[in-house]
């Protein structure tokens, strides 16, 4: 798989009858590192990012996933990201914390449809079915980091950087072939 | 292909999200210029080979990132706990004990 | 149908032919055969050449154990398979076999001289035979053994196949789908576990496919095998079948091999050929049955002779009698019902003989009423027949005394010397094993792992205890996973159950010395051979297993390691247990190597990264090279130039004018907290503190150890946030070793890392006209030497876009590094590379860069330095922060080897004869002395294509700093180059070139 990823086509990336492969509309990406009380942070972002690691929250157009004890991942629209950073700002003196622009560094795939847990067996260890609905998880595919947001019972969106994109999608689209050549 | 326990993230994964640190409970001096040739060397370079219970690091780093000791037993290979960075050496008759 | 094939017996489907080749023959046989079992319905047995003394073989086996019938198959154009095994290849039409280790053919084989030779090849002959010469290892010996030896011929082609793997979580894993493993699966899967069964053949059933006669719960054994196994899966559990465990890993990880296309005449698209699963199972259950033995006699390896439950499964399974006269030799009661089921079948048998003095009345009665002739109390001494048993040699014993010996005609041997629980999966789990005398056999005793084994593998005997253990097994992994389970309790009738002996070799009359009686028939391992190891002082099984190959060929010792062990301990006058059985590894049947590397082959091998440039790099004909897992552009070629004409152009075109290279590469970490500072001081051997906001610094990167490990510029971007830069390939670990100091060392820090790589473009130009270049294009800061000096870095906007600029050079010429968020990295080029036309603007890559900056002596870490190598001996003290109470490397540094006289310290070479010296090349001071010469150090960076005019090099030189002026050299094959130590800075010393 050697196209750049700049070359992918819009619309779905692979389709299948077991699962379908896009990538997910830019969006500001933001991570956040803190520690600490965590309520100043709430109170500006309008969502909590309290619970274990995997948990996520949403307020409006922001999303929050927690990877780490002191590590968010926030997303957002592209153009909310001035705003987020300029609204954080001046917690720094009090409640200094680690706000980093990160949405040059990632792309997202949305992989879905009836096969797509089973799709993610293919280069994830762990069980994916102990990541609920709802919440998520960094983990690895293919050897490479991602993180996974489950939406939905058959609907996921990895994020990874972006310059292992080809590969992975590379391997998201012979196993949706796969799998859909499987009879079951 | 073990299955360990982070304690951040209060789940067993495979062994394939994590990366081995070494041995665990080696802290750095603080004053490092205050050490002797000798004693620094052994910070440096001696470690234990230790056959049983081994105390050590492992980071989860296709995780949440965050580095914490275990205790594995070399011949089994078995874990007898994970444990966070920092915490104190947990009491190897308790865990053995757990075991049987 | 030929007069082998029973018509009414067997699963096969006589009314679907299938036809395939052997050796180029075309044979038929029916829907479900094997070639093995197609085969022996044509009458054949012959299929293959033995390993070491090419004697002609035959299956002596129906399944994944055997060792014998190893072909070649072809299944369509590139698609070559050598061993594979004709006893569990299926057939279709089309099919292509061939036999194996034959010259010029199989029915003619001029290798078999080897045979003739037998006395000369046992155990330990290649050890002894061709220690001497030494001479003639290299050249004699080595080549006629390897030509000599080996097993099939490895495929030429590339496979065109694909591979798959997949990761697989269940509660429970069961191991054989025979009638243990069946009735542990119901258990489980009736309190709703999520349970996987997997087995080796085409179809779920096991040990019940051979024995069609046995009643379970009332029904005829296929029968209640096709319902319950629908009930099962309609209980939701997952059977998988041509699928083999070949290794059982850590805490309950064990590995399986699905094969899915090779029993199909038409590859169906998108399907992988095979699947390699990591299953990870709650409990495993491992009913993988038990392994005939065979018996040790002379001639016991002819085609004919084969296992006596194997010709029962030919025939129950594949309707296929092995022989129409076969004679039955065993020690086990479960060979006389192969013998009744062949003679109902229609065969004459034409004798059971039996080791033992007297058996089961009712098998006599059995024996009598199909008038086969029984011979208890005797031994087989022989067979003959060239390529077929037409004969076999039986003789009394009484007494410990073997009789004279009466032949019998016959066109099969059907032997069984008891049965060997299969353990090999057991053993992968470090499971430990109980010798049972009664038995004669290990059987499994305690494993580490959240496993149970069931059925025929812990010995039990015939399918009611299979199903009954498998039964008390599934429910104790029910109860070991949370849930009780009730008992279930299957009647069966019409089963066959019995006894018998474990023998070493059979007695015989014949010299010992001279019976060839294999124990390990792939490789070729005599009774004999076990002997002869012991004689000549192997005392550990190990020892005897690698002197004589036993159990070390690709069947690992299915058949032959407890025969072996057994003759072993009898030579070594100990009981088995203290003789030990050597360790099964995986995995258990020879396994593809595409399997394990699945979808990673091709362009799929391993990641390759790629920046946002590198597609406007390839569209102008860009060299790359990989670094790391990137890929770089290595050099622009233009038409007709040689890599070296197109570097030297771009070095040139840099120092004359301007020239851009795409840097997106570097590694980049964001530090930002109120601790930034201290934790930047902490951990680079430079000072920072006074570094001010909008002003970078050169930063050296050491490991505790005092040796450097990383270099790279970093920018203050404000108080408390730095942009650090790394080496390409050392981002990771840099970032690793950062985290590891922060959470473990210094946790106290308030600060965090960001890995900012990917999240940056970044465009470096180089040379005179670069501040040209960029000024119209910048907002936000002026380009002059007083607003925006050497080492500045600002926050602004380039051409538009928001940039972090960085007034750095790495050529020697003047430098910026514009950063720019990565979507825009391609804009961002394209912009400069129109505004850069009129300065002849010129692309330049990875081998351009080293080039000029060998030029100006700067260090590449990993090329220059080799992890042994401190910032003294680089020539670099002037970025050690000698004020500083501590920082990473700064006690190593005082460590007493790494301030001794005479460490290897970096200085620049100019060889004398005006050539370029070869990177890698060793130094030495005096070239006349004496062979080993003292080496001094070695050439690290050299080039010869750059702007001084003249090759130049650097290298590590003992002492060199206090060498400056002296003559070293560095011999080469053809002569010994001289060359004189300089300093490390070939171009522009004075930095007069840095100035806008």
């Amino acid at each position: 798989m050697n196209a750049p990823i700049s070359s992918f086509a819009s619309g779905p990336l692979v389709e299948t009858s077991a699962a379908r492969v896009s990538q997910s509309a830019p969006c500001g990406r933001l991570s956040l590192r803190a520690r600490g009380d965590l309520a100043p942070f709430e109170a500006v972002l309008g969502l909590s990012l309290g619970g274990p690691i995997g948990a996520r929250a949403t307020a409006g157009e922001t999303e929050s996933i927690r990877l780490g004890p002191d590590e968010w991942m926030l997303h957002c629209p592209v153009e909310a990201v001035a705003g987020l950073e300029a609204a954080l700002a001046p917690l720094y003196g009090s409640h200094p914390h680690s706000l980093v622009d990160v949405s040059g560094r990632e792309t997202s795939f949305v992989i879905e449809g009836p096969r797509a847990s089973e799709l993610l067996t293919m280069g994830c260890p762990r069980d994916i079915e102990t990541i609920l609905p709802g919440s998520g998880r960094r983990t690895v595919f293919d050897g490479v980091t991602v993180i996974l947001w489950r939406d939905a019972a058959d609907r996921f969106r990895m994020d990874l950087w972006h310059s292992f994109a080809p590969h992975l999608l590379h391997l998201l689209e012979t196993g949706s072939r796969e799998l859909a050549a499987e009879s079951l | 292909m073990l299955l360990i326990h982070c304690p951040y993230c209060n789940e067993t994964l495979p062994e394939v999200e994590f990366a081995y640190a070494g041995e665990a409970h080696i802290a750095r001096p603080v004053n490092p210029s205050e050490v002797s040739d000798a004693d620094w060397e052994a910070f440096l370079f001696l470690r234990d080979n230790v056959k049983g219970p081994h105390y050590e690091r492992w980071r989860h780093l296709h995780g949440c990132g965050r580095f914490f000791n275990a205790v594995r037993d070399t011949v089994s290979d078995k874990f007898l706990t994970t444990y966070e960075a920092g915490a104190p050496r947990p009491d190897l008759a308790s865990l053995t004990e757990r075991l049987k | 149908m030929s007069q082998y094939r029973v018509s009414g017996r067997g699963r096969v489907d006589t009314s679907r032919p299938v036809s395939f080749t052997f050796d180029g023959k075309t044979f038929t046989g029916a829907q479900g055969d094997t070639v093995a079992s197609a085969l022996l319905a044509n009458g054949v047995h012959l299929m293959g050449r033995s390993f070491k003394y090419h004697r002609p073989r035959g299956p002596v086996a129906a399944g994944s154990e055997e060792p014998n019938a190893l072909i070649g198959t072809r299944r369509g154009a590139g698609r070559f398979e050598p061993n594979t095994r004709a006893t569990v290849q299926e057939i279709w039409d089309g099919l292509q076999t061939n036999s194996q280790n034959k010259y010029p053919s199989l029915k003619f084989d001029v290798g078999a001289v080897n045979d003739a030779a037998y006395m000369l090849f046992s155990a330990g002959f290649y050890y002894k035979t061709f220690m001497w010469p030494r001479s003639f290892w290299d050249k004699v010996y080595e080549p006629f053994i390897r030509g000599a030896a080996g097993l099939g011929v490895s495929p030429t082609e590339e496979d065109p196949d694909h591979y798959a793997s997949r990761n697989m979580h269940c509660d429970v894993l069961i191991v054989g789908a025979g009638p243990s493993g069946l009735a542990a699966a119901r258990a489980a899967a009736v309190e709703g576990l999520k349970v996987v069964l997997v087995d080796e053949s085409p179809e779920a059933g096991g040990t019940l496919l051979s024995e069609p006669q046995v009643k379970i719960d009332g029904k005829p054994a296929w029968d209640w095998l096709a319902a319950e196994v629908e009930a099962l899966k309609a209980l939701g559990v997952k059977i998988m079948t041509r699928t083999t465990a070949i290794a059982y890993y850590h805490q309950n990880m064990v590995g399986l091999c699905e094969k899915l296309t090779d029993h199909l005449a038409t590859l169906p698209a998108d399907t992988p050929r095979e699947r390699l699963w990591r299953v990870r199972a709650g409990q495993v259950v491992l009913a993988q049955g038990a392994l005939e033995k065979p018996l040790v006699f002379h001639g016991n390896d002819r085609p004919g002779v084969m296992l006596a439950g194997s010709a029962q499964t030919y025939l129950n399974r594949y309707g296929v009698l092995v022989g129409t006269r076969p004679v039955v030799v065993t020690s086990h009661d479960s060979a006389w019902y192969a013998a009744f089921d062949l003679a109902d079948a229609g065969a004459k048998v034409q004798a059971i003989v039996d080791i033992r003095e007297g058996v089961h009345e009712a098998l006599l009665t059995e024996a009598r009423a199909r008038g086969i002739p029984v011979k208890l109390s005797h031994t087989a001494t022989a067979t003959s027949g060239r390529l077929r048993v037409s004969k076999i040699r039986v003789n009394p014993v009484r007494g410990g005394q073997v009789g004279s010996g009466t032949e019998i005609d016959c066109d099969a041997v059907l032997m069984s010397g008891g049965w060997t629980p299969s353990l090999h999966l057991f053993s992968h789990t470090k499971g430990s094993l109980a010798w049972n005398d009664d038995l004669t056999t290990f059987l499994p005793e305690k494993t580490p792992e959240d496993c149970v084994i069931a059925g025929a593998s812990r010995g039990l005997w015939g399918v009611e205890a299979a199903l009954r253990d498998g039964a008390e097994k599934g429910r104790e992994v029910v109860a070991a996973l949370g849930k009780s389970g009730a008992s279930v309790a299957y009647a069966v009738a019409d089963d066959r159950t019995g006894t018998g002996v474990s023998m070493k070799e059979l007695p015989t009359d014949r010299s010992p010395g001279k019976a060839k009686a294999f124990v390990d028939y792939q490789n070729d391992v005599t009774a004999k051979d076990l002997r002869l190891a012991v004689r000549e002082g192997m005392r550990s099984i190990e020892h005897v297993k690698r002197y004589t190959t036993n159990g070390m060929a690709t069947d690992q010792g299915k058949m032959s390691n407890i025969n072996g062990l057994n003759i072993a301990s009898d030579a070594l006058g100990k009981k088995q247990p203290q003789v030990g059985l050597t360790t099964f590894r995986p995995p258990y049947t020879p396994t593809t190597f595409g399997a394990f590397a699945g979808y990673h082959r091709g362009s799929h091998f391993e990641v390759t990264r790629k920046t946002r440039i590198d597609e406007w790099a390839a569209q102008h004909g860009a060299a790359f090279e990989p670094v790391g897992q990137w890929r770089r552009a290595w050099y622009f070629p233009k038409a007709g130039e040689s890599m070296d004409d197109a570097v030297r152009r771009e070095c040139a075109a840099t120092r004359e004018s301007l020239g851009i290279f795409d840097a997106s590469t570097l590694g980049k970490i964001e530090v930002v907290g109120p601790d930034a500072v201290e934790f930047m001081n902490r951990m680079y051997t430079n000072p920072w503190t006074k570094l001010g906001v909008g002003r970078c610094r050169y930063g050296l990167l050491c490991g505790d150890d005092g040796f450097i490990r990383d270099d790279g510029v970093i920018g203050r971007m404000g108080q408390d946030r730095f942009h650090v830069t790394t080496t390409t390939g050392g981002a990771a670990r840099v970032l690793n070793m950062m985290e590891d100091y922060l959470q473990t060392e210094w946790p106290d820090l308030n600060v965090w890392l960001t890995s900012t790589t990917e999240q940056w473009a970044t465009v470096a130009l180089n040379g005179p006209n670069a501040a040209k270049l960029l000024a119209p294009l910048v907002e936000g800061v002026e380009l002059t030497e007083e607003a925006f000096p050497h080492m500045s870095c600002v926050e602004c906007t380039v051409a538009g876009m928001p940039a972090r600029l960085f007034r750095v050079s790495f050529t020697g010429e003047i430098g910026f590094e514009v950063n720019v968020p990565a979507p825009m990295g391609r804009q961002l080029w394209e912009t400069l590379w129109d505004a850069g036309q009129q300065y002849g603007i010129t692309p330049y890559g990875t081998e351009t860069m080293h080039v000029l900056r060998a030029e100006k002596g700067y260090i590449i870490v990993g090329q220059d330095t080799d992890g042994t190598v401190t910032p003294f001996d680089a020539g670099m003290g002037w970025a050690v922060g000698k004020a500083k109470p501590d920082f990473v490397g700064k006690r190593g540094l005082a460590r007493p080897d790494l301030v001794a006289k005479g460490r290897k310290q970096l200085v620049g070479l100019l060889s004398e004869d005006g050539s370029k010296l070869e990177e890698g090349a060793q130094i030495v001071f005096d070239p006349k002395q004496p062979i080993p010469m003292k080496m001094v150090g070695h050439v690290t960076s050299s080039y010869d294509v750059g702007t001084t005019g003249r090759p130049i090099a650097l290298a590590l030189v003992e002492g060199g700093h206090d060498r400056l002026g002296e003559i070293v050299h560095i011999p080469m094959p053809d002569r010994t180059i001289a060359a004189k130590i300089t300093g490390t800075v070939f171009f522009d010393p004075e930095n007069a070139r840095l100035k806008i």
